[in-house]
């Protein structure tokens, strides 16, 4: 298991160089004058000019590509075009934010669309089956903004319980995390429902049955663990999502994440920043991918890494 | 077990209803009551700052931050005029080349730093440096030497004259920082600025605030009234307005136009709303058929509803424009409307031999008032059988299919819908980039409609040339007359500034360039 990773490991190197000759050639061939968008609305060709040759973007792009690998190698990620900071300082502050974000948004989005799932799935074709998975659609369907914008009304605005935005206390955590969390609850739930029903339908859960195990047993040791395989990969795929920051959620909730300093550095072709973010989501997908690996070794030990 | 699960539906259920039935509620604004025990204000703002080096900046909320710290030898009073700030008093030479500043004594920045002509000059001389590579280079490049007459006195000479450089020395961009702090940080004064101004600079996260606090050894008497100003950036509309309403925010702005009717008036929020010295206008190619065509141009004016365009696209936040400038904007001068008269317009087309009408396409922003003021556009164009197609462009896009077009004849444009803000308030700022003949066509400037006129050209050019402020009006009549006969433009709007602030927030206000004033905002007991 140790060769296995070390393996994995050693495999996203390779990858991650293929990664940012894609992420730099693509940066870069976004319609769009940076220097233009850069020196601002009303600036003069002058301005223009003389903003392009102070970043550099009057270089051959292979020079460009050239300074920006060697940068990277010494871990430089570059200066943010926008602000003049360093990209790993903008990058650094807003990355935690997100990250604490996602965490706290699938922990109990998981809870409680496993919940959902396996009463749904034992209860099935019964009306706690129909009231979760109507939550369930409810919940793919609501769009996020709007959920977002009346959880403001209602708990912010009405009664005051939570602040409307911005991240200073644990209550700032509550209302985003409800929104960004509902849509994954939502799929928890239907994947643990439909992994769940098939795993109830195998010959083991019938002996089991048979020899008189209890259901409550059979349900959440013997058949949840088997039927967690595909939503393990699925909760791994959305956390991943997730980490990459939610331009609408953090954009409502005045968030400080990684998904709205996208989204401005995109409508700025702000390049060393986009570049950087893309690597990161990279990097995240990578690691993760790793850890789903790990935990389906942990719920079936019949899956071997050789 | 079971139970628990029916119990836990239940909750689910409800909690779902409570969010679904709570949708119709969104139009009521329910405030809450707060009340202000301390001397802090919260301003949430509609966008993250860029950088607190005004020489480097060229946007205005960051400028209006930066003002809060830093001043310049002149500055903007509430209606664009040009007042003394750390000069005293100024003057210059008819011929616009020479200008003389007669500096406050007795003032030191905020580390302790005295201000003086030498500091003055090491200001404009780094701003003005090519070399430097700062943003703002091209409003002062023209400055060609800098001379120190005494410590508290400081002449400019330009390299050529420039009728409208007091208003530029006006511009936040003349912001005066501490000589020592531009040398100790280099370009890293956007991060760490020291100015004159009432307040001083205490920290700033980029993506959650910009906090500054009392300079308590401010040269105006009696000011700041408060204690700590912190600056938010809130980019969604709904949430800045949100804040105001819990009272997280003492001042927000803009309010969006569709939430102004909401807002106002409710219990403890008053809502501003004032000219600005925006103009919003859709350029008409006039090298291209049919553009190239007066009577068309007219006829394109004549078919829009400008009300109705203020009423339905603006939620009524502003007024019908009547020049090629706002009213706010020096040397205004008001045009007679074009009205609105479909058949004249009709009429006019038929003798442009366009009875028929014709297809052509309407180029703008993605916002979602840009979308809606092109399909207003293309709704009325209609009336006269003017098929627009409606064409919105992301601003990277828009860069390189507009203004990065290098020949004016490969210039697809047709319509351009947008809109412009002359940050100096002065007239060659807002007329110049948009109709100045052929040294403003894109790329190097903002002359969209390709218009040239000699005598619009003559006339910019002889109003830079003197600093007689009755030459330069009688210069600038002429233009605005001849550019509103030709309609380079479908006229549409000068927008309103919008700020949304709780009752007890006094001597806080936007300029008409909808940048923001803090240095008398006072909490009303």
């Amino acid at each position: 298991m140790l060769k296995f990773f070390i393996k994995r490991i050693l495999e996203v190197i390779p990858t991650l160089l293929i990664v940012t000759v894609f992420i730099f050639l693509f940066v870069h061939m976004i319609p769009g004058d940076a220097a233009r968008l850069v020196a601002g609305e009303d600036a003069t060709l002058e301005d223009i000019k003389l903003v392009e040759k102070e970043l550099g973007l009057d270089r051959p792009l292979h020079e460009q590509y050239i300074s920006y690998m060697g940068g990277l190698l010494k871990g430089d990620l570059g200066t943010s075009l926008k602000t003049r900071r360093p990209v790993s300082e903008e990058i650094g502050a807003r990355f935690m934010p997100t990250f604490w974000l996602t965490v706290w948004s699938m922990v109990w989005a998981v809870m409680i669309g496993l919940i959902i799932g396996v009463v749904s799935a034992t209860k099935r074709n019964k009306w706690p089956d129909y009231v979760g998975m109507f939550a369930a659609v409810s919940g793919l369907s609501l769009p996020s903004f709007w959920l977002g914008l009346v959880l403001i009304q209602i708990f912010a605005v009405q009664l005051g319980w939570f602040p409307s935005g911005g991240m200073e206390s644990w209550k700032s955590y509550i209302l985003p995390s409800i929104t960004l969390g509902t849509g994954v609850a939502a799929v928890v739930a239907r994947f643990t429902r439909s992994s769940l029903m098939d795993v109830l339908k195998n010959d083991y859960i019938r002996t089991g049955r048979a020899k008189g195990v209890n259901e409550q047993n059979i349900v959440w040791h013997h058949a949840l663990r088997n039927a967690l395989v595909p939503v393990v990969t699925m909760t791994g795929l959305q956390f991943g999502f997730l980490l990459g920051g939610s331009v609408v959620i953090e954009t409502v909730f005045s968030w400080p994440g990684l998904g709205k300093l996208l989204i401005d550095s995109v409508a700025f072709r702000d390049y060393p920043v986009i570049q950087a973010e893309m690597l990161i989501f990279a990097l995240e997908f990578i690691i993760i991918n790793l850890v789903v690996d790990l935990l389906y070794g942990i719920l079936n030990p019949q899956i071997r890494y050789d | 077990m079971k139970k628990a699960y029916v119990r836990f539906g239940l909750l689910l259920v409800l909690i779902f209803s409570l969010v679904a039935c709570s949708g119709g509620e969104e139009g009521e604004k329910e405030v809450k009551k707060v009340d202000k025990t301390n001397k802090d204000v919260t301003i949430a703002v509609s966008a993250t700052l860029t950088g607190m080096d005004p020489h480097d900046t060229n946007d205005t909320l960051s400028n209006s931050v930066q003002k809060t710290m830093i001043e310049g030898l002149v500055g903007f009073d509430e209606e664009m005029n040009v007042i003394p700030v750390l000069a005293e008093s100024y003057e210059s030479n008819e011929e616009a080349t020479e200008f003389t500043f007669k500096l406050r004594e007795g003032i030191e920045f905020h580390d302790g730093t005295p201000f003086n002509a030498e500091a003055v000059k090491v200001n404009f001389e780094r701003v003005a440096n090519p070399e430097n590579g700062l943003k703002r280079q091209s409003l002062y490049g023209l400055i060609d030497t800098i001379e120190i007459i005494s410590d508290y006195e400081v002449k400019f000479t330009l390299s050529e004259p420039f009728g409208a450089m007091l208003n530029t020395f006006a511009h936040p961009a003349g912001g005066i920082q501490s000589p020592k702090a531009l040398e100790e940080f280099g370009k890293d004064v956007a991060r760490h600025p020291v100015g004159t101004g009432p307040f001083k600079f205490v920290d700033w996260r980029p993506s959650e605030y910009l906090e500054v606090e009392k300079n308590g050894n401010y040269w105006k008497e009696g000011y700041p009234k408060v204690d700590k100003v912190t600056f938010k950036p809130v980019t969604e509309n709904g949430s800045r307005v949100a804040m105001l309403q819990t009272g997280e925010a003492d001042f927000i702005y803009p309010v969006p136009t569709e939430q102004v009717e909401a807002l106002q008036g409710k219990d403890g929020i008053v809502v501003d709303s004032e000219p600005s010295i925006v103009v919003q206008y859709a350029s008409l190619n006039t090298m291209k058929e049919p553009f190239n065509n007066p009577k068309v141009r007219e006829a394109l004016n004549l078919a829009v509803n400008k009300e109705a365009f203020i009423k339905v696209v603006l939620n009524g936040e502003a007024d019908v424009l009547d020049s090629i400038i706002a009213p706010n904007v020096q040397y205004y001068e008001k045009q007679t409307p074009y009205g609105f008269d479909v058949e004249k317009a009709k009429e006019l087309l038929k003798e442009a031999g366009y009875e028929s009408g014709f297809k052509t396409t309407v180029w703008g922003g993605n916002s979602s008032t840009a979308v809606k003021a092109m399909e207003f556009l293309q709704q009325q164009l209609a009336q006269i059988n003017v098929e627009l197609e409606v064409l919105p462009m992301e601003s990277g896009t828009l860069s390189d299919r507009i203004w990065s077009v290098e020949n004016p004849a490969d210039a697809e444009v047709g319509i351009y819908y947008g809109g412009w803000s002359p940050s100096t308030g002065d007239a060659d700022w807002g007329i110049r980039p948009l109709i100045g003949g052929e040294a403003a066509f894109p790329p190097n400037s903002y002359n969209v409609s390709y218009y040239s006129n000699d005598k619009v050209n003559a006339g910019i050019a002889a109003a830079l040339e003197t600093a007689n402020s009755d030459d330069r009006a009688a210069a600038y009549k002429i233009v605005q007359q001849e550019a509103w006969n030709d309609a380079p433009w479908i006229f549409l709007a000068t927008t309103r500034t919008l700020a949304g602030k709780r009752d007890y927030i006094e001597g806080a206000y936007l300029l008409p360039d909808n940048s923001l004033s803090i240095t008398e905002i006072e909490i009303k007991e």
